[in-house]
């Protein structure tokens, strides 16, 4: 119990004292990349021979982001609302952090007594311990990286050609009127080959 | 034939919350919402003790506990419409509210823990830890997971149920579980495609909601009404059908009728045949449960959609009276 309460006693010490002093550091100024209004969505391109004009379909929840993109309302996904949350993240974040002390305690504890974890136990404890924070890691510094976003669209010319739908993302950036240019403007991601086929 | 039954049960509640999810609900929360809590009721009455004996705590950590959660839970909706919130102010109430549900959990485990002293339950701890941390980092979704999670409790009922009266049966009951993943698979698989229902009203827009529609933009809510109502149907029917009829057909060496299944018989619920018993607080509880089901009827008749915002709001106490139950029968 002792030890408990030494341990207690030490992180609410450790605590009171980053608080204090970070008291006087001043917030630091937004970053002009901030201002910059980007939507993530997905786009598949789809050739209709049966067409009779080209048309845009927009799922209703990419409309609403894109609506409260030009509103300045915030973002209300998971991520965003996880990393935008200071408070709520700390309290995970300690949370998280006895979870996986305590965690470690019972599967040393567990290891040493007679009845003991057995191996399939302990891999399965393991995993799960990894997996958490793994997924948690990934879902707070945005982590799940891919290929580069223009690699689903490496395609799209041959399935443009042969009349099949390509789908990738793609990213809705809203710009200042310009007198000079109407309507909206597609760029998509074309990698250029030689006579060879080969990539310049 | 059990597990012929079973396994038809699941297939036709996958096909038919498939295949009209709203409508589907609309009907089955209309006709077996009420009952479904009454025989909850009595279920739970049948396991009560009748004296507390070692058990005190636990009881009475569980009926405080029940108590305090489900009246600040119904308070919540009056809290936010009596002040302005903003979207943080919300979440970290939800996140307060379900932390206090884990503690109560928390502890309620602690204390059967230690009447189970041949058992290590000390990794319950870091499990209801990260369970608190996840809710602080998405309240919604954590709400959400209750949601879910609440009608698989009635299967963990089942399967304990079974273990003390029909334990031959339990491999079947175990085996046929297994199926559950396979058709929540192919439930989803065949309906993450389809297109979002039609909110044509308010009451379609209630239960697209209610099943997380909003907190899932991106997943069609025709998956997510029909993955609800199939786990819900499932509750339903262990509730109203397998826990009265599968009771007990043999103990020691007398074959013995099934107390679960007479219902309107109140010399089988232990707490009032005992000569220390309750018989008329017992048959108090049971027969305002009558009136309270009748009254839910009238109000599906009268008003559906309020009605059924105000159930769901008050049947998170019976989600958290099973939390104790449980415990007592593991």
């Amino acid at each position: 119990m002792k030890p408990l309460l030494a341990m207690f006693c030490l992180a609410v010490v450790v605590l009171a004292t980053a608080f204090a002093v970070r008291g006087d550091i001043a917030r630091p100024k937004p970053s002009e990349q901030a201002a910059v209004k980007i939507v993530y969505a997905q786009l598949e391109i789809v050739p209709d021979s049966n067409a009779l004009s080209a048309r845009l379909e927009i799922h209703r929840s990419d409309l609403k982001d894109l609506l409260a993109s030009v509103e300045g309302t915030p973002n209300t996904s998971l991520a965003a609302s996880i990393t935008h949350s200071g408070t709520r993240t700390i309290i995970a974040g300690i949370l998280l952090f006895l979870s996986l002390s305590f965690a470690g305690v019972w599967i040393a504890r567990a290891s040493r007594s007679s009845s003991g974890l057995s191996r399939a136990h302990k891999a399965i404890a393991v995993v799960l311990v990894a997996i958490a924070t793994i997924g948690t890691a990934a879902i707070i510094t945005r982590g799940n990286a891919g290929p580069p976003p223009s690699y689903a669209w490496r395609n799209l010319p041959a399935n443009l050609t042969s009349g099949r739908s390509t789908t990738g993302t793609i990213r809705i950036a809203l710009i200042p009127d310009d007198p000079n240019s109407t309507g909206a403007k597609l760029i998509m991601p074309v990698v250029k080959k030689n006579a060879r086929g080969e990539e310049e | 034939m059990f597990a012929a039954v079973l396994v038809l049960c699941m297939l036709g509640c996958a096909l038919f919350a498939s295949w009209l999810p709203l409508q589907v609900s609309i009907v089955t929360v209309f006709l077996f919402a009420g009952p479904h809590n009454w025989f909850e009721l009595r279920y739970f009455l049948m396991r009560m003790p009748v004296r507390f004996g070692r058990s005190r705590n636990f009881f009475l950590t569980a009926f405080v506990g029940l108590g305090t959660l489900t009246i600040t839970y119904v308070s919540l909706p009056l809290l936010y419409r009596a002040a302005i919130w903003s979207e943080e102010g919300w979440l970290t109430i939800i996140a307060t509210w379900n932390t206090l549900l884990l503690c109560w959990l928390g502890i309620l485990v602690w204390q059967r823990s230690k009447q189970k002293t041949k058992s290590n339950w000390f990794w319950v701890l870091p499990v209801t830890l990260a369970l608190g941390a996840f809710n602080w980092l998405s309240p919604d979704f954590f709400s959400l997971i209750l949601v879910y999670v609440h009608p698989l409790v009635a299967l963990a009922f089942l399967d304990r149920h079974l273990r003390r009266n029909r334990p031959t049966w339990l491999r079947t009951y175990r085996s046929c579980l297994l199926m559950l993943p396979i058709v929540l698979g192919l439930m989803i698989w065949r309906l993450s495609q389809t297109t979002s229902l039609a909110e044509d009203n308010g009451l379609f827009w209630r239960i697209t909601q209610h099943s997380g529609a909003e907190l899932l933009p991106f997943v069609s809510s025709h998956l997510l009404v029909s993955v609800h109502l199939y786990l819900e149907m499932l509750h339903y029917g262990v509730w109203l059908l397998a826990l009265p009829l599968l009771g007990p057909l043999v103990r020691g060496d007398s074959t013995r009728s099934n107390p679960y299944a007479r219902v309107w018989d109140l010399k089988t619920v232990p707490l009032a045949r005992h000569p220390l018993g309750f018989p008329k607080a017992v048959a108090i509880a049971l027969w305002v449960g009558v009136v309270l089901v009748l009254m839910l009827w009238v109000g599906f008749s009268v008003n559906y959609s309020t009605t059924r915002d105000i159930y769901f709001t008050i049947a998170m106490a019976h989600v958290m009276a099973e939390a104790p139950f449980l415990l007592r029968m593991i």
